[in-house]
């Protein structure tokens, strides 16, 4: 007991979280604790790469998490939620969520009307490997990723004959999950279709301590004021997901594979905490309706290998802000349509010369046809018209690179990017990875690497109506990092592992969208951010017996994010400060604790306060506290002769916290949620 | 199993490190009645993040105190605070997407009652204690409030208007006539009769007419912001247009630059000096024949967002909203153009009110 006290408050301070591959199914067989990683088999793809990845454990953990909750509890990046089932954006290292490029299967999934990924809308069942590749990494995989990228993957089941998922979750708040999954698998062709409905009213309660309410006598004079308790307002949704997957193995080299993956939302707009408003007498909903698709070949031979993808997504997003205007019939007040279509298509190499050289090769093109429309509006004439824009844009991106490993001790890899968003290019994008081992007892490898990167605006940034600004420039930045990181353990025992980085990011002429004296917002290239800080993981699992296995993974980042622009105007007090929204620490703790077919699962996550003006000033009405988040999960496996039974209760938000993740979005209190999945073993061996 | 217990209570021993405390509910105590003269200013803050505030300034003590909503009613203004107006020693405060208007005491800053569920208010003007106007974005219809009950009692619909392109702004009365400025993706200043309720007359002038003033000679002074590129309503030199109310029609069209964007008329305590913002701070005669060649304060690297003339010593204090996540900053300046004072107040200082 004591060495495990002595493990448990030597790992604290660390609070991180190093992603291993480790067994899906860790309830039923224990954690595996796995041979420490040697140095001499380091992928030569990941010469001096900063990446966490994710492995099923994490992003099977839960049916109703989004990958906006994965992260949250599971990585250093600051996910910035604007409430449950409502927008959810990720930043890296001090950025800006139109700083994070997200791919799927390689095909980048960022809006391009707004340069953001909504993790909300990504239910994790639906990733099978996720890996965050942060700062400089990110040039291997794609441009304009000046604070990171987040790399998403659905990969074959690798099942024999047929198998069936099915898992029910209902949950406080009427919300209800349900998940399926078929497969089918043999030598040479693997399908699978996954499903996930998610719906709730979300009207989950609390007290609303940004306004009050009036108690008026007969002559309407206050006699007494109180703060409400409230249910959220206009916050419920129906999210459906269908993902189809087909993939075939020649056994000869070649695999083809089909990934489509529908999704169709309807989400209410959560009322803000100062609404005053009646709840019947306005609609605000968003609707979402998109479609991706990817064909892939794949060729391996032993010392190279190509791909081809191709792929289309289709996008069609309604707003509708509605009221009654007093006979129960709703009318717009603002609707605004927009469809986005890209057509994607990539071709990759690799060729390695011996152990010692890899080379690759990758073109992208994401060619986009966007049409917005934002309001209807009747002309000086009389007639109607739409105010909206209709633009299409082709992005082509190629990268070469090289990777060298001339002793196992020692590997360094060159990468050069060049990107051409419409009729404009990048200068070429330099990266420069390297990595050494600096002892072989406890693994200790230092990895640096440091790159140039660019940002080209969004469309709406440049065609938006009104405020559009067809003369911005792109932004562009350097950064670098540098780090340590090492691996003990004995197979079978523990394993303890950790990693510490210090990055440091220069983005010049960053997008704002500010507001203008003719009353609408119009982005500008209006700031200069040095962004440094540290990021540190660790991870350990313990076998304490043949039956009781524990492990703990943490995260920690430090990242001051800093104006280092002009002043706006001699009463700017903004120079020099740690810019809005961005936390300058954040942590997060997971800890797993396995006894034979029981589980349970602690989340812990923390963000010190952030601030809400660009000046760093405190006030009353723009306080965002520092919050600390705890959930909890007891799982039991039970296995059956006909099928595989798992039983799981989860308490989010355990201490009934009050929280602010935006101001004036309501968060939910404790809440409550119970699962019950099932496998059954139809013609599997029993 | 015994181990797994002990190890799952030692985790719940380390959980409970986890609770945070917020502090809620503590008000402060004002009386400003020493005080006869007070400028409010209606600090916007950002739209969706509930953060405007309510700033009052002492002129004659030069002193500031900041945020006096919250910290005389321990909660919020709401979101985007938009405009204010005091009648009989209350102020009327218009927080436009929150859908309400404040009423509070003007010596405490403590709220007596609100009117609610409004569509998207912009400004409320007195027709008598029991009745007033409300304007509204978004919305095709003027709403027509009790204030002493707090009540919406009925709407006035604007013609040729719909919900989603309805603006109605600043509100003007002459006699029983009201007239408002219809704005955003509008051209056209209206005629209200107060008595019937009904829209009874309408007046095409450019682009987007921002704010409305009467002087004293009873003309109605407009400025048009010309719309923006590529808006499918058109895009012009904006104007300023002297309007007679009683013929309601232009007696006067000053026109600006294409790509000028005007806003914000203001006149001073007798109502014989135009003021308003084009980069610079401007000031002209209400009986000048053209604009002046200098302006009042020149440009001076930022655009100002807020205006208003102290109807007292005629003193002029312009808004910098700065970079529009900050505290701005309200600068004084005399008639004779010497900065008096400066101070911060909250964030998008957009709108004053003068005690």
């Amino acid at each position: 007991m004591k060495r495990l006290l002595l493990i448990i408050c030597l790992l604290v301070p660390y609070l991180a979280l190093a992603q291993t591959d480790r067994r899906r199914d860790w309830v039923r067989n224990g954690i595996d604790i796995p041979e420490v990683t040697v140095y001499g088999k380091r992928p030569l793809k990941e010469i001096g790469t900063q990446q966490t990845k994710f492995d099923s454990v994490v992003l099977k953990e839960n049916v109703a998490l989004s990958m906006a909750e994965i992260l949250t509890f599971n990585s250093s990046i600051f996910v910035k939620s604007y409430g449950r089932a409502t927008l959810s954006t990720v930043a890296f290292r001090g950025t800006s969520a139109s700083h994070t490029q997200v791919t799927w299967n390689g095909m980048r999934i960022n809006n391009p009307m707004l340069g953001m990924t909504d993790f909300s809308m990504i239910p994790s069942y639906f990733i099978d490997d996720a890996s965050l590749l942060h700062g400089t990494s990110s040039v291997n995989e794609t441009g304009g990723g000046m604070g990171g990228a987040v790399k998403l993957s659905t990969k074959p089941a690798q099942n024999e004959g047929f198998g069936v998922q099915y898992i029910q979750g209902v949950g406080s708040f009427r919300t209800s999950d349900e998940f399926l999954r078929l497969t089918y698998g043999d030598d040479h062709l693997q399908i699978s279709t996954r499903a996930v409905l998610s719906t709730s009213p979300n009207d989950f309660e609390y007290r609303n301590h940004d306004k009050k309410e009036n108690i008026y006598d007969e002559e309407m004079n206050i006699i007494g004021q109180y703060y409400p308790i409230e249910r959220n307002r206009s916050g419920s949704f129906r999210d459906f997901h269908l993902l189809q997957e087909v993939y075939y193995n020649t056994g000869r080299g070649d695999r083809f594979g089909l990934n489509g993956w529908y999704i169709n939302s309807n989400r209410e707009l959560p009322m803000l905490t100062t609404d005053y408003g009646e709840e019947t007498d306005f609609d605000n909903r968003q609707r979402e309706e998109t479609f991706r698709g990817i064909l892939s070949w794949d060729h391996l031979e032993e010392a190279w290998k190509v791909t081809t993808k191709a792929g289309h997504i289709h996008t069609w997003m309604a707003y509708d802000y509605k009221r009654d205007v007093g006979n129960g019939t709703m009318t717009h007040m603002t609707r605004s349509r927009s469809k986005i279509d890209t057509f994607y298509g990539q071709a990759e190499g690799e060729y390695y010369i011996g152990n010692e050289w890899l080379f690759t090769a990758n073109l992208a093109t994401h060619q986009h046809i966007v049409s917005s429309e934002d309001k209807n509006i009747i002309r000086q004439d009389g007639g109607k018209a739409v105010v909206g824009y209709r633009k299409g844009r082709a992005e082509v991106s190629g990268v070469l690179s090289a990777k060298w490993r001339p002793a196992e001790r020692f590997g360094i890899s060159a990468t050069l990017r060049e990107e051409m968003y419409g009729n404009e290019w990048t200068p070429l994008i330099p990266a420069l990875f390297v990595d050494g081992v600096l002892s072989e007892r406890g693994n200790i490898i230092a990895k640096a690497s440091l790159s140039r990167n660019y940002r080209f605006p969004t469309l709406n940034d440049l065609y938006f109506l009104p405020g559009g600004n067809p003369n911005l420039r792109k932004e562009s930045g350097w950064t670098y990092d540098a780090g340590l990181s090492f691996a003990v353990g004995k197979q079978g025992v523990y394993s303890l592992s950790g990693s510490a980085n210090w990055f440091e990011s220069y983005i010049h002429d960053w997008i704002l969208w500010l507001p203008t004296v003719k009353g609408f917002f119009s982005p500008k290239n209006i700031k200069d951010v040095h962004a440094y800080g540290i990021e540190a993981q660790a991870n350990l699992s313990v076998a304490l017996s043949s039956e009781v296995q524990l492990s703990l993974d943490g995260n920690y980042s430090w990242t001051p994010s800093i104006n280092k622009g002009e002043p706006m105007s001699e009463a700017d007090r903004s120079v020099g400060k740690q810019l809005p929204y961005i936390p300058r620490h954040s942590a997060n703790l997971t800890g797993r604790l396995a006894w034979r077919s029981w589980s349970f699962l602690y989340k812990w996550c923390y963000y010190s306060e952030r601030f809400t003006m660009s000046s760093n000033d405190l006030t009353l009405t723009g306080k965002l506290p520092k919050y600390y988040m705890s959930n909890i999960t007891l799982e039991k496996e039970m296995q059956f002769s006909w099928a595989d039974l798992s039983l799981k209760g989860t308490i989010n938000n355990l201490f009934d916290e009050e929280y602010l993740s935006v101001l004036s979005r309501p968060m939910p209190g404790i809440n409550f949620e119970f699962f019950i999945g099932i496998t059954p073993k139809w013609g599997k061996k029993k | 199993m015994r181990r797994f217990l002990r190890l799952l209570l030692l985790g719940g021993l380390l959980l409970t490190t986890s609770c945070m405390k917020w502090e809620y509910g503590l008000v402060e105590e004002f009386d400003t009645s020493d005080s006869p003269e007070g400028l409010f200013v209606c600090n916007e803050g950002n739209f969706q993040y509930g953060n405007a505030t309510l700033s009052y300034y002492n002129p004659a003590a030069g002193e500031v105190e900041n945020e006096v909503f919250y910290r005389a009613n321990g909660m919020k203004l709401g979101d985007v605070a938009q405009s204010m107006v005091i009648r009989d020693g209350i102020g009327w405060v218009v927080v436009n997407n929150s859908h309400a208007i404040f009423a509070i005491d003007i010596r405490t800053f403590k709220e007596v009652g609100r009117i609610v569920n409004l569509t998207s208010p912009r400004y409320i003007h007195f027709l008598s204690d029991e009745k007033a106007y409300v304007t509204q974005i978004w919305d095709n219809r003027i709403f027509i409030v009790n204030p002493k009950r707090y009540e919406i009692t009925g709407y006035i619909d604007v013609p040729n208007m719909t919900m989603e392109s309805g603006s109605t702004e600043q509100m003007v009365q002459w006699g029983k006539y009201l007239y408002v400025n219809c704005w955003s993706y509008q051209n056209r200043i209206l005629k209200i009769d107060t008595e019937t309720d009904q829209v009874v007359d309408e007046l095409v002038v450019g682009i987007q007419p921002t704010s409305l003033v009467m002087d004293c000679n009873n003309k109605l002074w407009t400025i048009t912001d010309g719309g923006y590129a590529g808006s499918p309503y058109g895009h012009e030199a904006p104007s300023l247009y002297r309007i007679d109310a009683e013929s309601f029609a232009i007696e006067k069209q000053f026109k600006f630059e294409f790509g000028d964007a005007p806003s914000e008329v203001q006149l001073n305590g007798t109502r014989d000096k135009l003021y308003w913002l084009n980069d610079d701070v401007w000031e002209m005669d209400v009986t000048a024949d053209r604009v002046p060649d200098e302006p009042f304060l020149a440009y001076s690297g930022t655009i100002y967002y807020g205006l208003t003339v102290s109807p007292y010593n005629g003193d002029v204090y312009v808004a910098d909203a700065i970079d529009y996540v900050q505290q701005g900053k309200v600068y004084r300046y005399s008639k004779e153009r010497r900065l008096l004072d400066s101070f911060y107040v909250g964030i998008i200082p957009g709108a004053f009110c003068w005690k």
